[in-house]
């Protein structure tokens, strides 16, 4: 019998202390490794933190393919995830820290189940430019499929940008990921399942599938667009997005 | 200019070597049979002597009855540029027959290890060719931008190229596949328009413009100035396909690969299979 509680520990605090653990020993199956991921949360959200949303992971066909898999992955967002927009995050508080440009949308109401990308954006207050955080709490960055699940996905951290009415069309909006003003990623938002809408819409699929929903209010981190970039201190990380705006933070 | 006698002596062999070069890669094309790279015959000119073979195999073109319609431009990511040891872009000729219209089959049986990659071509209405080129008389020469997707293809085996061996043959260009919504570059942000190059409804290259030398334009002002210098400026009439927006993708016979550029619109080449009579090329 695995001992689900005593990973979702290891996990915890392994996030908790900035210090990286060895990739799980143990066979898991998917549902096992949501199943330590929600157990981890819930040990933050025991501490005060808030639940703020959702993210969505291997949004891109050549990450599936690359991990083997054939649906995309979530992790759950809490309030003290969200980095100052323009501020400074601290090294110290991240293992070995990437960063992702992506798009994250704002639901006005809740959303879950299977529904149409028109219902999906009929329930989005507003879009944003975002940068996310992700730092895996295993050795050198390296996982299986249930290792990452385990580990809410990586996410770590997450900077927004301002916030726009949803009436951009974000199929394929260009961006640039500069790190001290000099371009290190170009991409567009296409990159995320074609569209990003379209994570949205698998974002309330697999909540569901998770017997939850997602409340109004919700941020729903749609997926990166390009190559994380590795975060170094000293560094100027950000993001331009078409349309959309920019999101940015430094390292410390 | 006059020639001594050594000068002549000096400039016959290299031009041997040109010939050979142009011939080596002129029989590959012709043959669709890849041929090793011609760097070693070639390399010792450096990249003059390069454009010197590709300026062969252009009047080789003409003299076949075809017509130069414009350029391509060539390494214009920074990543490519480093790859190849260089720090500048490079340039190669189009032609009449090279071009399919948006959704036309492009034939197998003219290529041999295709790339498609996605672009942003530029129509001129003005000649670029008096001295003191600047971004404002460029921008003042462009007619229109259309989305294009430029299908690249090397005749030295494999790819394997050095920037010598790429500007021989070329700029590796193949065909080129025009999209028909032409655009004033006016309404575009050529800088941060997204682009996703997409086969069988998935995205297999994504980028923007700025992946293009920081701007396309950027990229458009360097070629000009380049055919300025080697006394070919660029002409009313002729599209420039300014180089690529994202990662360029292995063509698949029998696919279709529709490049959307946000403001620009989008263009689809669409291949045929492979062709039987197409002879042996690669694999």
């Amino acid at each position: 019998m695995i001992d689900l509680g005593l990973i979702a520990q290891r996990l915890d605090e392994a996030a908790h202390n900035a210090s990286a653990i060895k990739q799980l020993a143990e066979e898991l199956t998917i549902e096992q490794a949501y199943e330590i991921q929600k157990q981890s949360i819930d040990r933050r959200l025991s501490r005060g933190e808030k639940r703020v949303g959702m993210k969505m992971g291997f949004t891109s066909r050549a990450k599936m393919v690359q991990m083997n898999v054939s649906d995309m992955i979530w992790g759950r967002l809490t309030d003290a995830m969200i980095e100052e927009e323009g501020g400074t995050i601290q090294l110290s508080n991240y293992i070995h820290p990437r960063v992702e440009p992506e798009v994250v949308y704002l639901l006005r109401k809740p959303l879950a189940g299977r529904i149409t990308p028109l219902l999906a954006l009929d329930a989005v207050e507003a879009i944003a430019p975002a940068l996310e955080i992700i730092d895996s709490r295993y050795d050198d960055f390296k996982f299986s499929l249930t290792d990452v699940v385990a580990d809410n996905c990586s996410s770590s951290g997450l900077v927004i940008g301002n916030w726009q009415w949803p009436d951009t069309d974000v199929s394929n909006l260009g961006l640039i990921l500069s790190v001290n003003g000099k371009p290190m990623e170009f991409g567009s938002t296409a990159a995320i399942l074609g569209n990003p809408i379209r994570s949205l819409v698998a974002a309330a699929r697999m909540v569901a599938e998770a017997g939850e929903e997602l409340p109004a209010g919700s941020l729903v981190m749609a997926g990166g667009a390009t190559a994380a970039v590795a975060l170094s201190s000293g560094e100027r990380i950000e993001l331009e997005l078409e349309s959309l705006g920019r999101a940015s933070f430094s390292v410390e | 200019m006059t020639e001594t006698p050594s000068d002549q002596a000096d400039m016959r062999a290299p031009a041997d070597d040109i010939l050979r070069a142009a011939d080596l890669l002129a029989a590959a094309m012709a043959n669709r049979e890849a041929c090793d790279p011609v760097r070693l015959l070639i390399e010792a000119h450096g990249l003059d002597g390069a454009y010197a073979v590709q300026k062969k195999l252009e009047s080789d073109a003409i003299d076949r009855g075809e017509v130069i319609v414009g350029r391509k431009i060539g390494l214009t990511a920074k990543v490519i540029q480093s790859q190849l040891g260089v720090d500048q872009p490079d340039f190669g000729f189009l032609t009449d027959a090279m071009e399919y219209g948006d959704g036309e089959e492009v034939p197998m049986s003219r290529l041999m290890q295709p790339r498609v990659e996605a672009e942003i071509a530029f129509v001129l209405d003005r000649d670029l060719s008096e001295e003191g080129l600047s971004l404002g008389v460029v921008m003042n020469a462009i007619a229109y931008a259309v989305p294009a997707i430029e299908i690249v293809d090397s005749r030295v085996r494999d790819w394997k190229i050095s920037i010598v061996d790429t500007i021989a043959d070329n700029a590796s260009a193949g065909l080129y596949v025009l999209g028909g919504t032409a655009r004033k570059i006016d309404t575009l942000d050529l800088r941060l328009c997204g682009m996703s190059l997409d086969y069988a409804g998935e995205p297999v290259s994504t980028g923007c413009g700025a992946a293009c030398l920081g701007n396309p334009l950027n990229a458009v002002l360097w070629l000009a100035r380049a055919m300025l210098r080697h006394g070919n400026p660029l002409k009313a009439g002729q599209v420039i396909l300014s180089g690529a927006l994202g990662a360029m993708v292995p063509v698949t016979p029998g696919g279709a690969y529709t490049a959307r550029i946000s403001g620009l619109g989008s263009v689809t080449a669409n291949f045929s299979e492979v062709s039987s009579s197409g002879s042996g090329k690669d694999e």
